[in-house]
């Protein structure tokens, strides 16, 4: 515990009266990959800016590398940080880009363009130094944008949704690129409403939700929590709402909800539970065109815990 | 280190910006231009001459008008005649010669030739030049005949009285003081009035229009990425602060070169004219830094900026003298950091001031430019606090 890369304990941040995190502890061991996983407005990027030392936390401590992040400077250097949206000057080069940003952390001469190349390399960007950053696509300034937060080797990334907006098969690159850097021994934390994200890349998730950390845990654990329950998704013509409220009538399902166009619903036991709600669906007048009944995933934790789907 | 890598980036964002380089570069050597080349193109002025009983030394000085190529002299009866003939635009400036301009002359004796002109028109300022210069080269040759005859002695029994009053009165390096000179006007003649002005409005409007870059800065969350690296605020703020400064200073120069190499404008004592060129340039960067700090999109800073840099220009003098306006409104123009520049240069170059003259306007302009950096330093602050 002593070489935790991060410790928050008790973050609380407010805004005027609104809480945006509340009580939010967790702690990243080396080369661990850490996600957390909570809906728009959960508190995930208040959370990260205290990590980062953007924002004081009303109450709480953030501690990085076993010392206090407040008003340490050098805490800074160990972390890596990749703002939600783009932060690059679109009129600059990438390389110029990561010049700058890699003087910030007193990289110089050599070694910065050493960094700067290898920053590139690692993102996929090494063709495209020598151009502006508003000719780039949005997945490639993402891709500059993670780029920046590794100039410096940090020991702690950290990742604000770094894939939003992104077509999958930058997706899929960005996601390759996060689970290499937990191998090479960097910690880090990121930030997601994508499950499958979180399942992928993450070592262990915290659920976080309005400013609450919910549950924590390895994808295992998590599951385990909900027991031996099954998650059905449901395709449907019709208002998927009326279908959703007539499945939680139904005996058998414990959470219903709509997300991606479907209707997500965690059952005790699918299979027994199935030819009733089919029942139900034909009852409310959207009869179900498909099913699907899967083992539970973070998606069904998060409905099981908080009553409602991770996207709407 | 960190504070150069901030300005670093800023003024390479500013040389690939057209706008920017536009309202820093390009307008303000155009308008120069053509200030410059309207000031200087007009091939004759008309001028305007009232004799009040100046005698033969007035004759000699209309004779040396008229033989001047650039210039078609017409007579008036009164002084209030032709100042309606140059309200209408019938004439570019007037000449009043004084009664017994005749007798001071030979007298020794100083007398003032009046010029009338519109000191906010830059055609009627450069006419009002072109005849500055005849009657300064009259007075020398007057001046020169009078030493001559005072030298050579004896022909003339009045002259020679005169000559023994004026050798016994006065030294000799006076004696070539005196002589007719144009009512020394208050204010720069011609070009080298418009070419300071013109620095004074385009420095502080570029730079207020400029604070875009910040804004944007601000918008992109570079901000909080550079907050995020181990730089200390105070290190963000004086890199900002160097950026803008450098871009003042820059402007500053050029315009400086562009109207002393391509028209000739005297800038001044260069001591005085260099302090002044600082103050004004942080002046400046102060605002330009807040307008980044409280305008809250790039375009409104664009937009928004050279309006207030022209009407803060427009009330501190920059368009035209603030002699001309009212007492109130000059009163008004000087709660503007533009009047006291004007009036700086002004001093340094229509009276020869020297840096003791212009040391209380460069405190009054110091104390602007400490209140914007401080103000903006305050905002910025704020910003970088998330
Ligand atoms: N600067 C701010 N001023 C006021 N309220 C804020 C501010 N920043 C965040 N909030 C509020 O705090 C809550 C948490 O916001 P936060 O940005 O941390 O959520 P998030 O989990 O990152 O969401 P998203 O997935 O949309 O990025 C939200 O209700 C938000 O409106
Ligand atoms: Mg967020």
């Amino acid at each position: 515990m002593g070489d935790d890369v991060l410790r928050c304990d008790r973050l609380r941040r407010t805004f005027g009266a609104r809480v945006a995190v509340d009580d939010v502890s967790f702690r990243l061991a080396p080369g661990e990959v850490y996600g957390l996983l909570g809906p728009n407005g959960a508190g995930k990027t208040t959370t990260i800016k205290m990590v980062c030392g953007l924002l004081d936390p009303d109450g709480g401590t953030v501690t990085i590398g076993g010392r206090p992040a407040r008003d340490d400077l050098s805490v800074r250097r160990m972390v890596g940080y990749v703002p939600q949206d783009v932060a690059l000057y679109p009129d600059l080069t990438a390389t110029e880009n990561l010049a700058f940003l890699g003087r910030l952390y007193h990289l110089r001469g050599r070694e910065l363009a050493a960094r700067i190349d290898e920053a590139l390399e690692l993102t996929d960007l090494a063709s495209r130094g020598g151009d502006r950053v508003d000719s780039f696509s949005g997945g490639m300034k993402r891709r500059l944008n993670i780029a920046a937060g590794l100039l410096h080797h940090p020991a702690l990334l950290v990742l604000d949704e770094p894939t939003v907006g992104v077509d999958p098969q930058s997706r899929h690159a960005i996601l390759e690129r996060v689970d290499s850097f937990g191998r090479t021994g960097m910690s880090v934390l990121y930030t997601t409403h994508y499950m499958e994200e979180a399942e992928r890349v993450c070592d262990r998730v915290g659920i976080i939700d309005h400013g609450r950390l919910i549950a924590e845990g390895t994808r295992r654990e998590l599951v385990a929590e909900l027991g031996q329950k099954d998650r059905i998704e449901l395709a449907a013509d019709g208002d998927l709402e009326t279908l959703a409220a007539a499945c939680r009538r139904t005996g058998g399902v414990e959470r219903a909800s709509v997300a991606d166009g479907t209707v997500q619903l965690v059952a005790a036991d699918g299979r027994r539970t199935l030819p009733a709600v089919i029942e139900a669906a034909e009852h409310a007048g959207v009869p179900v065109r498909s099913v699907d009944v899967t083992e539970p995933d973070l998606e069904a934790v998060f409905l099981h815990l908080t009553g409602t789907a991770l996207r709407e | 280190m960190t504070v150069l890598a901030i300005a670093r980036a800023s003024l390479t964002r500013l040389v690939r910006d057209r706008t920017a380089l536009f309202f820093l570069v390009v307008l303000p050597v155009l308008v120069i231009v053509l200030v410059g080349a309207t000031v200087r193109g007009f091939s004759t002025w008309k001028v305007g001459v009232v004799d009040e009983g100046a005698g033969a030394a007035g004759q000699r000085l209309v004779a040396a008008l008229d033989r001047s190529p650039d210039l078609a002299v017409d007579h008036y009866p009164t002084v209030r005649a032709m100042s309606t003939a140059i309200a209408r635009g019938e004439l570019n400036t007037g000449v009043v010669l004084p009664a017994r301009m005749d007798e001071a002359e030979r007298g020794g004796s100083r007398t003032s030739v009046g010029l009338v002109f519109e000191q906010a028109n830059s055609s009627m300022q450069a006419a009002a030049t072109a005849v500055a210069a005849v009657v300064r080269a009259e007075g020398v040759r007057v001046q020169a005949a009078q030493f001559a005859t005072a030298q050579a002695g004896g022909t003339f029994a009045t002259n020679l009285s005169q000559a023994a009053r004026l050798e016994g009165r006065l030294p000799r390096a006076q004696v070539r003081t005196v002589a007719a000179q144009a009512s020394s006007s208050i204010l720069p003649e011609g070009f080298s009035y418009a070419a300071p002005t013109e620095l004074v409005l385009f420095v502080f409007l570029s730079a207020v229009a400029g604070g875009a870059a910040t804004v944007e800065t601000r918008r992109l969350g570079i901000y909080e990425r550079i907050v995020a690296a181990p730089v200390r605020p105070r290190d963000v703020i004086a890199g900002e602060t160097l950026n803008y400064l450098v871009i003042a200073l820059g402007q500053s120069l050029l315009i400086v070169a562009v109207g002393a190499l391509a028209f000739g404008v005297s800038w001044g004592d260069p001591i005085a004219a260099a302090l002044l060129l600082v103050c004004w340039s942080l002046v400046g960067a102060g605002a330009g830094m807040l307008a980044g700090t409280l305008f809250k999109t790039p375009e409104q800073a664009s937009g928004i900026g050279p309006v207030v840099g022209i009407t803060l220009g427009m009330l501190g003098g920059c368009m035209w003298p603030l002699a001309m306006v009212s007492p109130v409104m000059r009163q008004v123009g000087h709660a503007t950091p533009q009047a006291w520049a004007v009036d700086a240069w002004t001093a340094l170059l229509a009276r020869g001031g020297t840096l003791a003259t212009v040391l209380p306007d460069l405190a009054v302009l110091a104390g602007f430019a400490a209140v914007f950096l401080l103000l903006a330093t305050h905002r910025l602050r704020h910003v970088l606090a998330g």
